[in-house]
């Protein structure tokens, strides 16, 4: 069965009152990143993965699981 | 005029790229029908057209491998050109190059029936090759810069 990394990046953002280019501006990627990443679109490398967990002060297990 | 951030200068590059990219891959097909339908006559401006698509074709080729955009800062092409923009263009790259492989299969079979000049098999390899790889890059980044 197919694996998919979901995320709870909208959420959190949300709670932190971040816009997605804020997000991206702390990250240092743009929106257009931000926006794929949030909807599933891309899968983030480890290290942006480390760096969205970073700007959104949570641990990247907290942002990022695997639904089977 | 306030000047942009890098952020918000580096999302206008990457607004702009995907506006301009499908449209260069147009041009280019265009191009090649004007080449095939006109007459290939040695004449000054059959020079001037091929050299014309040469150039274009390799301004074209370079600004896909590498993002273009060269009248912009570095800092802001490195952030224009970053996680997602990458894949984006890896995966436009292996279209074009798959596609432009299928055209010179299809060019191989073709030449066994019929005469293929070479000019004309190059031309139609790299536009096939160039062309997907504009517009498959184009349709990606302007999917991902919808507003999510």
């Amino acid at each position: 069965m197919a694996e998919r990394l979901v995320n709870r990046i909208k959420e959190k953002r949300g709670e932190l009152g971040l816009t997605q280019a804020e997000l991206a501006e702390r990250v240092g990627v743009t929106r257009k990143t931000v926006n794929t990443v949030e909807n599933g679109v891309f899968v983030p490398s480890t290290l942006l993965a480390l760096k969205l967990a970073e700007a959104l002060s949570v641990q990247v297990e907290e942002l990022f699981r695997i639904e089977h | 005029m306030a000047r942009l951030s890098d952020t918000e200068a580096a999302e206008k590059l990457s607004r702009g790229r995907a506006r301009m990219l499908p449209v260069m891959a147009i041009l280019l097909i265009t191009q090649q029908g004007a080449y095939f339908s006109q007459s290939q006559a040695e004449r000054l401006v059959d020079h001037v057209r091929i050299g014309a698509w040469f150039v274009l074709s390799a301004v074209l080729l370079l600004a896909l491998a590498n993002g273009g955009a060269w009248i912009y800062p570095k800092r802001v092409r490195d952030l224009a050109n970053d996680e997602s923009t990458r894949a984006h263009r890896d995966k436009a790259l292996k279209l074009g190059f798959i596609n432009a492989m299928v055209t010179c299969l299809f060019l191989y079979l073709v030449s066994m029936v019929s005469r293929v000049e070479a000019r004309e098999a190059i031309h139609v390899i790299t536009t096939v090759g160039l062309a997907s790889a504009l517009l498959s890059f184009g349709i990606m980044e302007r999917q991902a810069l919808k507003d999510g």
